[in-house]
């Protein structure tokens, strides 16, 4: 009995352990990186954010800048893992947001110092989309009110007569200018 | 009833004023066309509006001095003084506007402080969520960068000399001093056409480069504008939020390098060159001075660095140290580390080293800031000057000269000037810190953050955000713009209102 327990309990045991999930890596911001980044250096950690501007491809490999917003940091990926990405923010798109495992150095010594992410693995989260434009209403009132205000100075000014001034009285005032600015010295 | 012949100084000052805002205002045409072929509609209405408001008031100052140009005005000095200080002032809230609109801006002021830090080529920026704006408004920020290097009010004599007595006068009081050719019109165009002219190539090389690091062609090519704009001008804006670091490139950091470090060469010195004078870079003091203090500020930065053992290599120490040293002391201010880096990282000694660096600054008469090597060469060899005196017999009167383009005499005034310049940048660095340790922020952050300010630097330590306060983010706008027109300008704004207050006062107390 005491040996069938013991038994019971040893596999209890091997079948928690095994059953435990892996240690998850902790996710943290890109800001928590940089202000933590001497204790973060080279350990696994997840990151999450927006895919910006577009990927840098370098051979077998890719740079995608992600943005979380508290900062944006460069994550080099596989390129096969990179076209997993589809949207990358910019002014007309949102970005797809990713999350991404992998090891965080502080100053890179594959990538001249440079405190990146290098990427074991990418799961797209939320797929990016176009942005829609819209025009307030406010915008709309005062460009119309602004253009009649400007076209009312515009006439203004050509009437003043502004560009009219004939050649003798040009060179007159030009003389008299010379004559002010030699008795000036 | 009785017409008067001569033109009052408000009168000429509203002329002129108006001219240049009419000219940078015709700027916001190039946003506008990039809008449209990048297809982005609401950027083309945001820069229509600010257009029209520019046009409106460029064209209502001009109105207001129109008998400058019908009547022989007395052109003096303050009036050249005064309209490029008032020029920038008016500039800086009007190039705001498309900034506002966009709304990328937590408020205008945080609007004002971006196109001030443009225009004097700082490159600190309060821009929100930078990964996301227009082409456009790019664009315009790039060239507000591109054009407050080489001047506004140069810009605007490239177009409007003609007739006018008073072209020198404005730009000497726009902080530039030199004469590239008798003809102030033709210095302006000259000064336009070398800028130009590394326009094409720097930008072909960097669109070049952008292409080999994997950016698609367009795109590449924007980039490489922007940053080349950025560059030569000494300003460190950049289109993304990483900066420099967006193109994790070792070739691109080191184009851009050689891009800031000729612009912050004194154009003078361009032009020398371009005629063939090419020892001109070994015997100008400027070039020694940068040489001396750029080389002794990256050997003492790597020793400090060596000792934290920050960085794993000699790539990382180029990389990282010397990229960002010689930003600093070109005060282009293009980081290639986060901001908290510099504060978290690089210890006491690299701050010290890059806050010196950043007050010294670049060339006079470049697209530089700081307090210009010409002026350290200047005090440095005066001092020199002072001690060989001391040490020789007082019969002997030997005249002592520096190479600044041709040989000058090294006389008492001109030490005196250079030495007050300094001294002011000084006073206002020392304001600005001790404002920085009011609010809260450690003696080595607002030290750091007030040289880059003072300097028209851009590089942070991370106390530019938008959540400083408000007295802060005024202090600044005031820091730059004093640090860009080297004081005098401004002083003669202060000179002026305060005097045409005082007669206001009189005429007031009469009645």
């Amino acid at each position: 009995m005491q040996k069938l327990a013991k038994a019971i309990i040893i596999l209890l045991v091997i079948l928690s352990t095994n059953t435990l999930p892996a240690k998850a890596a902790t996710t943290v911001s890109v800001n928590d990186l940089i202000e933590h980044a001497k204790e973060l250096d080279g350990q696994k950690l997840t990151i999450q954010g927006e895919a910006i501007g577009e990927a840098l491809e370098r051979g077998e490999y890719s740079w995608i800048n992600i943005n979380d917003g508290t900062n944006a940091i460069g994550v080099w990926v596989s390129r096969s893992d990179a076209e997993k990405v589809t949207s990358y923010g910019n002014y007309k798109n949102s970005g797809d947001i990713i999350q991404t495992t992998g090891m965080f150095h502080r100053a890179c010594k594959e990538h001249g110092g440079e405190a990146d992410f290098h990427a074991d693995t990418i799961t797209v989260i939320k797929r990016g989309h176009p942005v829609k434009e819209e025009l307030p209403i406010s915008k709309r009132i005062g460009i119309g009110v602004l253009t009649c205000v400007t076209a009312v100075i515009v006439l203004l000014y050509i009437i003043s007569g502004q560009n009219k001034m004939d050649k003798p009285t040009r060179r007159k005032v030009e003389d008299k200018q010379r004559k002010l600015e030699k008795s000036m010295k | 009833m009785r017409t008067r012949n001569k033109t009052y100084g408000i009168e000429i000052i509203s002329y002129y004023t108006g001219y240049v805002i009419l000219v940078v205002a015709l700027l916001m045409l190039l946003p506008i066309l990039t809008s449209v072929v990048t297809g982005e509609w609401v950027p083309i209405i945001d820069f229509i509006i600010s257009f029209e408001i520019s046009l409106s008031v460029g064209l209502l100052m001009i109105l207001a001095g129109r008998r400058t140009k019908w009547k022989a005005s007395e052109f003096q000095w303050k009036h050249g003084f005064v309209i490029a200080a008032l020029s920038w002032i008016a500039l800086m809230f009007l190039c705001a506007l498309p900034y506002w609109l966009s709304g990328h801006m937590k408020s205008f002021l945080d609007a004002c402080f971006d196109v001030m830090s443009g225009f004097t080529t700082t490159g600190l920026a309060l821009t929100q969520d930078l990964d996301h704006i227009s082409n456009g408004l790019n664009m315009w920020r790039h060239i507000l960068t591109f054009i407050g290097g080489q001047g506004m009010i140069v810009l605007a004599l490239t177009f409007l000399t003609k007739g006018i007595g008073g072209g020198y006068k404005m730009y000497v009081g726009e902080g530039k001093d030199i004469e590239l050719v008798p003809n102030i019109k033709d210095t302006a165009k000259h000064i336009w056409r070398i800028s130009m002219v590394y326009l094409i190539i720097g930008t072909a090389a960097l669109w070049f480069v952008g292409i080999l690091i994997g950016l698609n062609p367009v795109s590449a090519f924007f980039h490489g504008l922007f940053i080349f704009a950025s560059s030569w001008s000494t300003g460190g804006f950049a289109p993304n939020t990483q900066n420099i670091m967006y193109y994790h490139s070792a070739l691109f950091e080191t184009v851009t390098m050689i891009i800031f470090i000729l612009g912050s060469f004194n154009f003078g010195l361009h032009y020398a060159i371009w005629q063939g004078k090419r020892r001109e870079i070994v015997r100008n003091i400027e070039t020694q001075s940068f040489f001396v203090t750029s080389f002794l500020a990256c050997i003492l930065a790597l020793m400090g660095m060596e000792k934290l053992n920050i960085y794993p290599d000699v790539i990382s120490d180029f990389r990282r140290i010397i990229f960002n040293i010689l930003s600093a002391h070109t005060t282009t201010g293009f980081g290639s580390v986060y901001a908290r880096q510099f504060a978290l990282e690089w210890g006491d000694f690299g701050i010290v080293i890059m806050i010196i660096v950043m007050l010294i600054g670049g060339s006079a008469c470049s697209t530089a800031g700081g307090f210009k090597g010409l002026r350290v060469g200047i005090v440095f060899k005066g001092l020199i000057m002072d001690v060989r005196k001391l040490l020789t017999s007082e019969r002997s009167m030997k005249v002592y000269k520096f190479h600044h383009i041709k040989n000058r005499v090294l006389d008492d005034g001109i030490i005196k000037s250079s030495a007050i310049i300094i001294f002011c940048y000084i006073i206002t660095f020392t304001i600005g810190t001790m404002l920085g340790t009011y609010y809260g922020y450690s003696i080595t952050d607002s030290a750091f953050e007030m040289a880059s300010v003072t300097g028209n630097v851009g590089l942070s330590i991370g106390v530019t955000t938008t959540s400083m306060p408000t007295a802060m983010k005024i202090y600044y706008i005031i820091a730059m713009y004093l640090g860009r027109l080297e004081f005098l300008s401004a002083f003669a704004l202060i000179g002026y209102l305060g005097g045409g207050v005082k007669k206001l006062c009189k005429n007031l107390l009469k009645r």
